[in-house]
C-alpha cells in the first residue's frame, strides 16, 4: 500500500531526476550519457522482467525475443521512407509509405510485443520451472531465426541502420519512471499480492481461487510490453538493430541483474540494474591500461558468485527498503 | 531421396546424439541430486577438449591413456566446481545457483580466452580412427563407430553404479529426498561430490569426442553443448537419467534430420525447427518424456 | 537499512567517476582501435588489433608523426553492439582523431556513424561490405577491398581456370558478409555463362555438414566445384567433411578461408584443390609484406594469424600517411587526404581510392591450398 510517505518520497525523486537530466546534458560528455542512458534502459528491462519472473515466479528467458520485436517494429515505423525503399524494397506498400513519430512507434512496439506474449503465451504458460525455461529459450531462437530469414521485412542479418537516433535521456526517464511506477502500484495491490502468492505456493493460491492462468499471462504480458518499448529505445540509442543484438546472453544479464537485487524486489532490481552497467564501464580502463581483455568479466562474475555468496535472496530478498515504504512490506 | 542416404542422416544423427547424451547425462545428474542447474557444464566439456589436445598433441602420450586421463580430470574439475560454486549455495533458491555457474561458465570462457586466445585451434586424432570405413551403404569413420559404442558402454557402466552400488543407492536416495537421506546417515557431501565427479567426467569425455568429430576447438566451444545438454535434459525430464539419454538422442536426430529431409532452402530454419519441436513436446508431455510430477503437496 | 542503501549508491557514486575516462596527458595523436577481443568474433578480431599496434610502434621508433608519438588506444567492445556505440562515443570523448578496426560490417555500423557524426574519418581494417561509404558517409574508407571484388576474382577463376560449367553455391546464412559475398560469386559466374546447379545453406557454429554434402553428392548434373561462403571457424570444418566424404572437386571461397584451419583442421591429406580470393599477403614476396611478418613475429612470438593482421597494419598505416599529407589531425582536412590516397604501398596490396563509391581499388590474390601448401595462383586487378 502507498501511503502518503510514499508518494511523496515517489515525487521528490522524479523531479530531483529531471534536474539532474538537465543538468547532464549541459555538462557531461557523450560518453558518460550514453551510459546514463543505458542504464535506463536496463532498468527498464530488469525491472519488467521483475514482474515476469520476480514477482510470478516465471522462469522466463524470453525477454530479448520481446525486446526484439519491439526494436523492429520501431525501426520499421520511424524509418524515413526514402530508407525504406532503400533498404527494404519488398515492404508491403501500407508499410513502406508509412513513418511515425517516435512515441506512437514505441507504443504500437510494445503493443506488438504484449500481443506475441499473449499468443505465446497462452499454450506455453502451463509449464512450470525449467520447462518454462526452455521453452522460453525455444521462442528466442525462433524469433531470431525468424527475423534472420524474412529479409523482406527485417532486410535479414545486415539488419537496419541510419535509425534515426532518437534516444536521449528525456526520452529513457519517463518510460523509466513509467515502469517503476507500474511495477510499484503491481506490487502493493491485491493484484501484486496474487502474483506473489502464485510463485510462493501455487496449489495454496488456486485453492483461495486464484485463476492461475490469467494471473501468468498477465504478469508476462506487462512484462512484455515494457521490454518492447525497451528494444525500441536501444534501436534508436545505438542506431542500428541486428537479429544477434538480442541474445541469449542478454536474457541471462538481464535475469542476474533480477536475481542479484532480489526476486520481487523494485528496489532490488534497480539498484542492480545500475550498478552492473556502471561496473562493465568501469573494469574497461583497467583493461585498456593492462591490455589483458577478457578480465573484466571475469572480475564482473566475480563480484557476481560473491555477492550470491554472502546474500543469497540478493540484495533486498522480495522487500523493498523500509524507508521507502515506511512500514515492513 | 534414397534410403542409403536417408540411412546415412541417420547415422549421423545417431553420432551427434550420443554426443548430447553424454553431457546432458552429467547435468540431469547433477540437478537430480542437488537441484542446481550447472550451467558450467558446457566449460567442462570445452576444458575437456583442450585437455585431449594438450596430452595428446603436445605430450604425445598414448591415446589410450589420454582418455582415461581426461575422464579423471574432468572428474576432478567437475568436484573442484562444486566446493567453489554450489556448496556455499546449498539451501538458497535454485535460481541463485543457475545464476553462479553461469558465473563460473563466464570466468571460466573468458580465462580461455586470455591465455589460450580465441583462435580455434586443430584437433588431431591418431590417423587410425580418422578412417573412413563403408558399411554398406553408409561411409562412416572409425572415430564415429567408436562415439557411438563408447556411450552406449559409458552408460551402462554408469547404471551399474546407480543401481547395483551402496554409492548408487545412496544418490538415489539422495535425490529422493535430501533430509531424509542424511537422517539415514548418508554422507550427502560425498554423494554429491560423487554425482559432480561422475557427470564431469562423462562431460570431459564428450568434449574429447567433440573434438575428434569435428576437428576444431575453441575457448568458447562449450556454451553451445552447455546450452543442448540442459535442453535435451529437460526435454527428457529434468533429473532422469534414461531422459536425458532419449533427449539427447532425440535433439541429435532432429537437428541432423532437419537440415537432411527438407529442402535446402529451409535448412537456415533448422533451429526453428528443432526448437518448435520440442516445445511441442512440452506441451504434450509438461513434465518432459520421462519426468515425474513433482507437485508439492501443501 | 538505510545505512547500507547510502553506503550502496555511495559506492555507486565512486563508480560512476571512475567511469571518467582516464586523464593521462602525454603528448599523443590518439587513434581508437575498435576491436572484438572477445565473444564469437574474437579470434579475427584479435589479430587486427596486434597489427594496428605493430604499425604504430614502427611508426613511433621511425620517429612519430608530426612531431608527435602514434597511440593505438584498444578498445574491446565484446561482439556486442552496445558495446561498440559506447567503445565510440568513449573514444570520441577521449580525443580520438580518427576510429578503425572490426573484420564485420554489423559492428562497423554501430560505430562508424558517431564518428561520422563528429566529423573524424573511420578507417575499417575488415569489414568489405562495398556499400558501406555510401552508408555511413564520407568519413567511412575501408583498407579492405569490396565483397564484391573478391567475389569476382575468384568467379573468375572458377570459370577461366578451373573450367567450371556447374557450380554449387553454399552459403551461410546468418552472416551478412557471406551472404554479400555468395551474391556477388553467383552473379559473376552467370554472367560468365556457367550455371548454378544446386544452393544450399548453413549457419553460423554449424558443425555438421553431411545433409549438404549428401546433397552434393546427389546433384545431376554433376557439380564441377562448390563455393563456400564462410567464415574462418567453418572453413576448415566444410573442407575437412567434404573431403572426407570421398569428394575430389575443387572448393573455391573468398577471405573466409584465409586462415590456417583451412589446412591444420583435414591435414594436408585432405587440403586439397581448395582456391580462395584473399588479401594480397600471403606468400606473397614484396618487401612490404615480407617486412611485416619479420617485424609480426618479432614483437607476438608468433607469423600473423590470418589476414586480419595485416589489416590492421595497413589501416594504421592509411591513417598515418594521411596525416603526413595533410600535415594536420584535422578531421575533414584528414577526409580529404586520405580521399586521396594513391599506390598506398600496403602490406596487402596497393591502395587507391579512386571510384565513386569510395571502396578501394585493390588487387586480389587467388590462393591455392594443394596438400596442405599454400601457393599463391594470380593476382586479380579490378577493371576499373
Amino acid at each position: 500500500m502507498k501511503t502518503d510517505r510514499t508518494r511523496l518520497i515517489f515525487l521528490a525523486a522524479a523531479i530531483l531526476g529531471f534536474v539532474m537530466i538537465f543538468a547532464m546534458q549541459r555538462t557531461m560528455n557523450e560518453y558518460i550519457v550514453s551510459i546514463v542512458n543505458f542504464v535506463g534502459i536496463y532498468i527498464i528491462l530488469a525491472v519488467s522482467l521483475n514482474i515476469t519472473n520476480g514477482f510470478t515466479g516465471l522462469f522466463s528467458l524470453g525477454h530479448p525475443a520481446f525486446m526484439a520485436i519491439g526494436g523492429y517494429v520501431t525501426a520499421i515505423l520511424t524509418l524515413p521512407v526514402m530508407k525504406k525503399a532503400m533498404f527494404l524494397p519488398d515492404l508491403p506498400s501500407w508499410l513502406a509509405g508509412l513513418q511515425l513519430p517516435f512515441f506512437p512507434a514505441l507504443l504500437i512496439a510494445g503493443i506488438m510485443a504484449s500481443l506475441t506474449a499473449l499468443l505465446v503465451g497462452v499454450p506455453v504458460l502451463r509449464l512450470r520451472g525449467h520447462y518454462l525455461a526452455v521453452a522460453t529459450i525455444g521462442f528466442l531462437i525462433i524469433v531470431q531465426v525468424l527475423i534472420t530469414n524474412m529479409e523482406s521485412l527485417t532486410r535479414g542479418p545486415l539488419g537496419l541502420n541510419g535509425l534515426p537516433a532518437y534516444t536521449n535521456l528525456w526520452w529513457v526517464y519517463p518510460w523509466v519512471l513509467a515502469a517503476l511506477y507500474v511495477s510499484w502500484k503491481i506490487k502493493f495491490s491485491s493484484y501484486g499480492r496474487t502474483l506473489l502468492a502464485v510463485r510462493e505456493n501455487e496449489m495454496a493460491a488456486q485453492c483461495l481461487g486464484v485463476n492461475l492462468f490469467r494471473t501468468r499471462i498477465a504478469s508476462l504480458v506487462i512484462g512484455a510490453f515494457f521490454a518492447g518499448v525497451a528494444g525500441g529505445l536501444w534501436a534508436h540509442l545505438i542506431t542500428a538493430i541486428t537479429p544477434n543484438s538480442f541474445s541469449l546472453i542478454m536474457a541471462f544479464n538481464i535475469v542476474v541483474m533480477v536475481v542479484v537485487g532480489g526476486a520481487g524486489s523494485i528496489s532490488g532490481s534497480f539498484l542492480a540494474a545500475i550498478i552492473f552497467t556502471l561496473l562493465t564501464e568501469v573494469f574497461r580502463p583497467l583493461e585498456e591500461s593492462l591490455e589483458v581483455f577478457g578480465i573484466g568479466e571475469i572480475f564482473l562474475a566475480l563480484v557476481l558468485i560473491m555477492i550470491l555468496i554472502f546474500r543469497p535472496k540478493g540484495f533486498f530478498g522480495s522487500r523493498e527498503p523500509r524507508f521507502l515504504t515506511g512500514r515492513n512490506a | 531421396m534414397s534410403l542409403a542416404y536417408i540411412a546415412q542422416q541417420c547415422a549421423n544423427g545417431l553420432i551427434l546424439g550420443s554426443m548430447y547424451s553424454l553431457v546432458a547425462i552429467g547435468f540431469s545428474m547433477i540437478y537430480g541430486i542437488s537441484r542446481l542447474i550447472n550451467f558450467a557444464h558446457g566449460e567442462v566439456v570445452m576444458i575437456g577438449a583442450f585437455l585431449t589436445m594438450g596430452l595428446f598433441q603436445i605430450l604425445g602420450l598414448p591415446f589410450p591413456l589420454v582418455a582415461a586421463a581426461v575422464l579423471a580430470l574432468g572428474a576432478v574439475l567437475g568436484v573442484m566446481i562444486e566446493r567453489a560454486a554450489f556448496r556455499p549455495m546449498r539451501g538458497a533458491p535454485q535460481v541463485t545457483g543457475f545464476i553462479a555457474s553461469l558465473g563460473i561458465s563466464i570466468m571460466l570462457q573468458n580465462l580461455g580466452i586470455m591465455v589460450l586466445t580465441a583462435q580455434p585451434r586443430n584437433f588431431s586424432f591418431p590417423a587410425y580412427l580418422q578412417q573412413l570405413v563403408n558399411i554398406g551403404p553408409i561411409g562412416i569413420r572409425i572415430v564415429d563407430i567408436c562415439i557411438m559404442l563408447a556411450t552406449p558402454l559409458l552408460l551402462a557402466v554408469l547404471l551399474f553404479i546407480i543401481h547395483r552400488t551402496r554409492l548408487g543407492v545412496a544418490m538415489r536416495a539422495t535425490a529422493e529426498n535430501l533430509d531424509v537421506a542424511r537422517l539415514m546417515g548418508i554422507d550427502i557431501n560425498r554423494t554429491i561430490m560423487a554425482a559432480f565427479a561422475i557427470g564431469s567426467g562423462l562431460a570431459a569425455t564428450a568434449g574429447l569426442m567433440w573434438g575428434g568429430k569435428f576437428g576444431q576447438i575453441d575457448p568458447l566451444m562449450g556454451f553451445i553443448p552447455g546450452l543442448k545438454s540442459f535442453v535435451a535434459a529437460v526435454i527428457g525430464g529434468v533429473g532422469s537419467i534414461p531422459g536425458a539419454i532419449l533427449g539427447g538422442y532425440i535433439l541429435g536426430m532432429a537437428e541432423v534430420l532437419f537440415v537432411g529431409l527438407l529442402p535446402p532452402i529451409y535448412s537456415a530454419y533448422r533451429d526453428a525447427f528443432v526448437f518448435g519441436t520440442l516445445i511441442i513436446i512440452l506441451l504434450v508431455l509438461p513434465n518432459g518424456l520421462l519426468g515425474k510430477e513433482t507437485e508439492e503437496r501443501a | 537499512m538505510v545505512k547500507r542503501f547510502m553506503l550502496t549508491l555511495g559506492v555507486l557514486l565512486l563508480a560512476v567517476m571512475f567511469a571518467f575516462p582516464a586523464v593521462a596527458e602525454e603528448d599523443t595523436i590518439k587513434l581508437a582501435g575498435l576491436f572484438n577481443l572477445t565473444g564469437g568474433m574474437s579470434s579475427i578480431d584479435a589479430p587486427g588489433l596486434n597489427g594496428a599496434k605493430l604499425q604504430a610502434k614502427l611508426i613511433n621508433e621511425a620517429g612519430g608523426l608530426l612531431g608527435k608519438k602514434l597511440e593505438v588506444v584498444g578498445i574491446d567492445t565484446k561482439t556486442d553492439q552496445k558495446a561498440a556505440a559506447t567503445g565510440a562515443k568513449k573514444a570520441l570523448s577521449m580525443g580520438c582523431i580518427a576510429g578503425l578496426g572490426y573484420g564485420d560490417t554489423t559492428y562497423v555500423m554501430a560505430a562508424a556513424p558517431l564518428f561520422q557524426e563528429k566529423q573524424h574519418p573511420f578507417v575499417t581494417s575488415g569489414a568489405t561490405h562495398p556499400m558501406l561509404p555510401q552508408w555511413v558517409g564520407d568519413f567511412m574508407f575501408m583498407a579492405c577491398f569490396g565483397d564484391d571484388d573478391q567475389s569476382f576474382a575468384i568467379a573468375d577463376y572458377s570459370v577461366k581456370t578451373l573450367g567450371a560449367k556447374n557450380v554449387a553455391v553454399w552459403t551461410d546464412n546468418s552472416m551478412d558478409f557471406t551472404k554479400a559475398l555468395s551474391k556477388f560469386y553467383k552473379q559473376r559466374i552467370e554472367e560468365l555463362g556457367g550455371k548454378i546447379i544446386l544452393e544450399d545453406f548453413f549457419m553460423t557454429g554449424d558443425k555438421d555438414f553431411s545433409a549438404q554434402i549428401a546433397r552434393l553428392k546427389n546433384a545431376d548434373p554433376k557439380v564441377d566445384c562448390v563455393f563456400i561462403s564462410a567464415i574462418p571457424n567453418e572453413a576448415g570444418l566444410t573442407v575437412k567433411q567434404i573431403r572426407e566424404a570421398g569428394l575430389t572437386l575443387p572448393i573455391v571461397s573468398g577471405d573466409g578461408f584465409d586462415t590456417e584451419l583451412v589446412t591444420t583442421v583435414p591435414g594436408p591429406q585432405l587440403a586439397n584443390d581448395v582456391y580462395f580470393s584473399t588479401h594480397t599477403y600471403r606468400e606473397d614476396t614484396r618487401p612490404e609484406v615480407l617486412n611485416f611478418i619479420k617485424e609480426y613475429e618479432k614483437e607476438y612470438g608468433r607469423p600473423p594469424e590470418n589476414a586480419f593482421a595485416a589489416l590492421g597494419f595497413d589501416a594504421v598505416g592509411l591513417i598515418a600517411d594521411a596525416i603526413k599529407r595533410a600535415g594536420t589531425t584535422d578531421g575533414p582536412a584528414l577526409r580529404d587526404a586520405l580521399k586521396t590516397t594513391k599506390g598506398f604501398k600496403a602490406v596487402t596490396g596497393e591502395i587507391t581510392y579512386s571510384r565513386a563509391s569510395g571502396v578501394p581499388v585493390k588487387g586480389v590474390s587467388v590462393i591455392s591450398v594443394k596438400n596442405g601448401v599454400y601457393k599463391v595462383e594470380e593476382v586479380w586487378t579490378p577493371a576499373n
